[in-house]
């Protein structure tokens, strides 16, 4: 049913990517910028959610608790999204890393 | 909180789903009841072990519970989940006690369910995403989906479709898109769809722990490729979440909202939602049918325990006694009526019964003493009247709970008496429907402690298994939170950095495992009874050592109201039965020990003089010192003895003040003459409960039973309060000045939590006596007794020690007289040893070897003894053959064990290298070789005493001491019985074997070691204070033999102990000694 992710940085979230500006006034994205472009989400195709691999990232220094003694398990949403700025629609996946809250934009591979 | 949108979790794993879930079902019942529900199911994996403590948690916050099991269905990797009906838990349990008793794996198949169907056909099925179903549903073949579900549409009450989403990416499990397509199939085929979210977590930041626990089942180390886990949504969710799942999956499948999915749900858990009374039994006792104890109502019950009671008083009572014991037994018997206890009664009373009939010693242990109830049905040998006991305190109307009886019985034949049990109310065909069993065994719940749950997280995390090992090892017994803590306290762990991220990652997560359960396994000694119905209370399956078991812990059992009996293994009891087997064997004397007098003046002699090793109860250090102040003179000393000997009293001092008034240092301190005849038998030291129960119900008229439910109030800081505000009011109306309620309340206070059962004490010092007795009167076979049976703290080597102080010779194994245990010889002035303590012997060469006795020669026993090689040379090194072959005697010409070794070779050299001999084509075969001296020395002593350790773990022929004599002698050491010759107060050498090295808790929080030394005339007690650990712990726990220093403290007419002021190792000394004395002896040359 869904293509797979377009890379590693699909499913993992990468350090080096900046962090989008998305509104979600309400917890469920409803705008974005991508490529200094406001995009407005007209249908969300698909939503899910993943985290694990927690245990990876034990060995990354000293910071795998939080201050409540969380462990990072990488738990990230995921919608994909329907969007256009005028007039053309393309797919994109938004992602928020439900630890640090900020948020990714991809283009997924084909339009729908 | 969103009470607005209650929601019934229909699925839900606790930590009883072993190493599957992560939660407690209390957190979880808690949660939901925050959240509002109205009901909430525990469906956990397999089994149902968390059922009776999960619905307790539910009447607690007011909410139904509700009951099933998930279980795999036709194949392992396919799963279902079964739930009870309203008025129908029991099918449920029977069905699972069926699948319990067919196969290990608990797969539920075709097959059990046609047999079974029953059960069956009142329970609730749904089929989830791990179903058959499911799989058939996801690849779109939806007709195999639907024969399916038509193949067992008959067989259950109702079948539904469990949808879930936990947002999973895809179209899989767990996903919306299969939720949705479930709730499509069931849409289009009119098949009832519920809602439930799978829980295994109570929240989303459990998933590290679900992660460690999947790979600790799986045992695996944790990686993508073996973590099932996608994301953390399996944990319990609010109402308003699950209405936006529902929401989210009926949308995929086509539907406006969730609405029909919720409502569904909620007819589910309305259909199943169960009563903590009517439909699990809580707070309901459940004991035997009247008929299983032969009677076929309840007066004929009544009628045959009276009988029963009356016939046993007049057994053991005469007189004014038996007048006294009649009104008692009436008392007794009223209250027993009141609450239909008869059965429980009488359904002991015929397991002690069963017992005593195939021959094996039963003893009650615990309150149960206290009833004369008890001692006339034979339950319990203790008199209760003559010391003072009380029914109350074992049995009484306010107590809304069953009595709680324990028997010791013979720990060597204890499982005989469950065989029995089961052969009397038990059922072994768990093939069809109908079981009868009103029995089973009870089980225990392991739960991860820092042990266990380090070595789990540390083998998922992939910690190098050394380290693992390292730690776990150096942990002591404590609850995995506080692993942390004992880490700093560890020296032994003082290389290793416990700082790296991964140990500190380890040590949180198995903080999280703290208390989860891990594993079921049988309890060691309960058994739990009940009446046909059993299996409707509870559901059974097998203990890995083949006894049928209910899934309930011993709390669950008794919550459920069974009759729980605990039978337990006591080796002392296996040796007193050796021991009057052994005086029978020998004498031809019948001794019934059960009706010897309890006054026996050279019996206290022994006791007193704190010879008391190997006698029950009062053998360790700490005893014997206590022994040694306290001169016992009755058994009811005996009584207050074991009383005072246990850390509360040590704790609270108690025992300074008793024995400064009983040695006549103090006076009794008398409050009030009431109290006089209630004190005196403990110098005004409040020890027992029945104390207080008096002490309550004299002050205040209260009767026996309201004043033994006082006394247990006092056990809390707000029962006191309460019993406190009555206690005043009460005893001041009954005209007691301020003065003496105020002294009498301090007491109380004070006491009342360190006071011990004295019922429970008198069963206890019952065999203390008797063992005392044994040793007393019949050394020989008492010692044969424990040595066979090892029921003590000590090495047997002290224990022959013991003997040869007692007058009783040591013989030495002979391959033609000794026997699988210790055997009385020379009438009771010998012990022969055992070939069972050869190192390395199996069973089946004893019994063998004994079967072929007697032997003519070395050949002949290697030709038909069917003992190996190495065990043969073994019994040569320690003299076996010593006698046969007439060595000491020297009629054989100086041949000696060396020549006897050599011939063993010559003959198996005959054999070829053939191991075992085949006796007979052996001897029609060749002659054996003549067996010739060879001139070789034989072996000198001290090679001998070294043999007997290493193969018999034991010093036989001499004590391991004497090698030292010379040396001991010379610097000026002292034997253990010229002890008391010393003044108080002067400094000692002392010397010999460790026999234990204890370091138990102390009234001041500080660590004490006691040492105790065998110098082969008796034993040493050292005590190290914190003062002189420091220079020589290490020495202590390391070394076997010592050479010690001690300053004499004299504690009593017999009591004596030592304040050690060092410690070395006995050999090291000697060396120096001897290089001295070498050294010295050149010099002066």
């Amino acid at each position: 049913m869904f293509e797979q992710p377009l890379s590693n940085q699909a499913s993992q979230p990468s350090a080096l990517t900046a962090a989008a500006q998305v509104s979600a006034p309400e917890g469920e994205p409803i705008e974005f910028i991508y490529k200094g472009r406001k995009f407005h989400i007209h249908a969300i195709v698909s939503r899910w959610r993943e985290s694990g691999g927690w245990w990876n990232r034990i060995n990354d220094g000293n910071n795998h608790l939080n201050e409540v003694n969380i462990f990072d398990d990488g738990a990230r949403a995921i919608w994909r999204v329907e969007a256009a700025p005028e007039g053309a629609l393309n797919t994109f996946e938004i992602e928020l890393d439900e630890i640090t809250k900020t948020w990714q934009i991809r283009p997924t591979s084909r339009p729908l | 909180m969103n009470s607005a949108k209650p929601f019934t979790h229909l699925r839900v794993a606790s930590g009883f789903s072993f190493k599957y879930g992560t939660a407690h079902t209390y957190q979880l019942v808690e949660r939901a009841a925050e959240f509002g529900a109205r009901s909430i199911a525990l469906t956990d994996r397999d089994g149902m072990a968390g059922a009776v403590s999960f619905v307790e948690s539910c009447e607690a916050n007011g909410i139904a519970p509700i009951l099933g099991v998930n279980l795999s269905f036709v194949q392992k990797k396919y799963r279902v989940t079964l739930l009870a009906q309203r008025g129908h838990l029991g099918s449920l349990y029977r069905l699972l006690t069926a699948i319990n008793m067919d196969n290990d794996e608990n797969i539920l198949t075709h097959n059990l369910l046609e047999r079974f169907s029953e059960y069956s056909k009142n329970v609730l099925l749904l089929h989830g995403p791990e179903s058959q179903l499911a799989f058939a549903v996801s690849s779109r073949q939806t007709s195999k989906a639907l024969s399916i579900f038509n193949s067992t549409r008959e067989l259950f009450a109702t079948q539904g479709i469990e949808c879930v989403s936990h947002q999973i990416r895809g179209d899989g499990p767990y996903s919306t898109p299969l939720a949705a397509k479930l709730l499509g199939f069931a849409q289009d085929n009119s098949i009832p769809a519920v809602l439930s979210n799978a829980v295994r977590m109570l929240d989303r930041s459990d998933g590290p722990v679900a992660d460690v626990l999947d790979a600790a089942r799986a045992l695996v180390p944790l990686s993508a490729r073996h973590i099932e886990r996608k994301n953390s949504e399996a944990y319990l969710k609010s109402g308003a979440q699950m209405y936006a799942i529902a929401d989210e999956i009926s949308r995929m499948a086509g539907s406006r909202d969730g609405q029909l999915l919720i409502k569904n749900t909620n007819e589910w858990a309305e259909r199943s939602a169960l009563s903590p009374r009517a439909d699990v039994g809580l707070g309901q006792i459940h004991l035997p049918e009247p008929s299983v104890v032969g009677a076929g109502n309840r007066s004929e019950l009544e009628a045959q325990l009276r009988q029963r009671c009356v016939a046993g008083v007049a057994s053991r009572y005469a007189g004014s006694q038996l007048v006294k014991a009649n009104e008692r037994l009436e008392e007794e018997l009223s209250t027993v009526r009141t609450l239909g206890y008869e059965t429980y009664f009488l359904t002991v009373a015929d397991i002690t019964d069963i017992a005593r009939a195939k021959g094996i010693r039963v003893a009650a242990r615990g309150s149960g003493a206290g009833s004369l109830i008890c001692h006339a049905l034979g339950i319990s040998g203790v008199e209760p009247m003559t010391h003072g006991l009380l029914m109350e305190r074992f049995c009484s109307p306010l107590r809304g709970e069953l009595p709680d009886i324990d028997i010791d019985v013979e720990s060597a034949r204890r499982l005989e008496i469950y065989d029995a049990v089961f052969e009397r109310y038990g059922d072994s065909n768990w093939s069809a429907p109908g079981n009868k069993s009103r029995c089973a065994t009870v089980s225990m719940v392991e739960t991860y402690r820092a042990r266990h749950a380090i070595r789990d997280v540390g083998a998922a995390l992939g910690i190098a298994p050394m380290e693992i090992d390292l730690i776990a090892k150096s942990m002591p017994h404590i609850r995995s939170k506080n692993i942390a803590k004992a880490l700093e306290n560890l020296p032994e762990l003082k290389n290793l950095n416990l700082n790296t991220p991964i140990l500190k990652a380890a040590i949180e997560l198995a903080g999280r495992l703290d208390g989860l359960p891990r594993h079921l396994a049988m309890h060691p000694c309960a058994i739990a009874l009940s009446d046909i119905g059993l299996q409707d209370l509870a559901p059974i399956a097998r203990s890995s050592s083949g006894y049928p078991m209910v899934q309930f812990d011993k709390d669950g059992v008794e919550s459920i109201g069974l009759l729980k009996l605990d039978v337990l293994g006591v080796r002392m009891q296996s040796s007193i039965s050796y021991a009057i087997s052994e005086i029978k064997r020998t004498t031809g004397a019948e001794l019934d020990i059960d009706t010897i007098p309890l006054n026996d003046a050279p019996t206290f002699d022994l006791i007193k003089s704190t010879r008391t090793l190997g006698i029950f109860q009062i053998e360790s250090p700490g005893q014997r010192e206590l022994v040694g102040k306290l001169a016992p003179e009755t058994f009811n000393d005996l009584i207050i003895d074991i009383s005072l000997f246990r850390p509360g009293p040590v704790k609270a001092d108690m025992i300074t003040p008793f024995l400064e008034t009983r040695q006549g240092f103090r006076t009794r301190p008398i409050i009030h003459s009431d109290l006089e005849s209630i004190l005196k038998e403990t110098e005004g030291v409040v020890v027992f409960h029945e104390q207080v129960i008096r002490i309550i119900a004299t002050l205040t008229g209260a009767t026996l039973a309201q004043a033994d439910e006082r006394r247990r109030e006092l056990g809390s800081a707000d029962g006191q309060q309460r019993v406190c505000d009555w206690f005043y009011p009460s005893a001041l109306a009954k005209g007691y000045t301020h003065k003496v309620v105020t002294e009498v309340w301090d007491i109380l206070r004070a006491f009342a939590s360190f006071g011990f059962c004295k019922a429970h004490a008198a069963a206890f010092a019952l065999p203390t006596y008797q063992s005392a007795w044994l040793k007393t009167h019949h050394a020989a076979a008492f010692i044969a007794g424990i040595l066979t049976h090892d029921p003590g703290m000590y090495p047997k080597r002290l224990i022959l020690s013991e003997a040869k102080q007692m007058g009783v010779a040591i013989a030495p194994i002979d391959v033609n007289l000794s026997s699988a245990s210790y055997r009385v010889e020379d009438n009771g002035g010998a012990i022969r040893i055992s070939l069972s303590d050869v190192s390395g012997i199996s069973a089946e060469e004893v019994s063998t070897i004994i079967s072929g006795q007697p032997y003519i020669d070395l050949a002949d026993f290697v030709y038909r003894s069917g003992a190996d090689r190495p065990t043969t040379e073994a019994l040569i090194m320690v003299g076996g053959f010593d006698q046969l072959h007439k060595l000491e005697s020297g009629e054989t010409s100086g041949i000696n064990r060396r020549d006897l070794l050599l011939h063993l070779q010559d003959l198996y050299r005959l054999n070829g290298a053939k191991n075992s001999i085949n006796q007979s084509q052996m001897n029609l075969g060749f002659e054996p070789p003549p067996l010739e001296a060879s001139g070789l020395p034989n072996l000198t002593s001290s090679e001998i005493v070294k043999n007997e350790v290493d193969i018999l773990g034991m010093d036989i022929s001499s004590h391991l001491m004497e090698f030292y004599g010379e040396f001991l002698n010379a610097i000026g050491a002292v034997r253990s019985s010229d002890l008391l010759k010393h003044r108080s107060g002067s400094s000692v050498l002392v010397a010999g074997v460790k026999v234990a090295l204890q370091t138990p808790p102390i009234r001041s929080g500080k660590r004490v070691m006691f040492l105790t030394l065998d110098d082969g005339f008796g034993c040493n007690d050292l005590t190290f204070f914190e003062s002189v650990q420091g220079d020589y712990a290490e020495v202590l726990r390391n070394s076997w033999l010592f050479l010690a220093r001690g300053e004499i403290r004299r504690t009593g007419p017999r009591g004596i102990s030592l304040r050690a002021t060092g410690a070395w190792e006995l050999a090291e000394s000697y060396e120096k000694w001897r290089n001295l004395t070498v050294y010295g002896a050149a010099a002066s040359e």
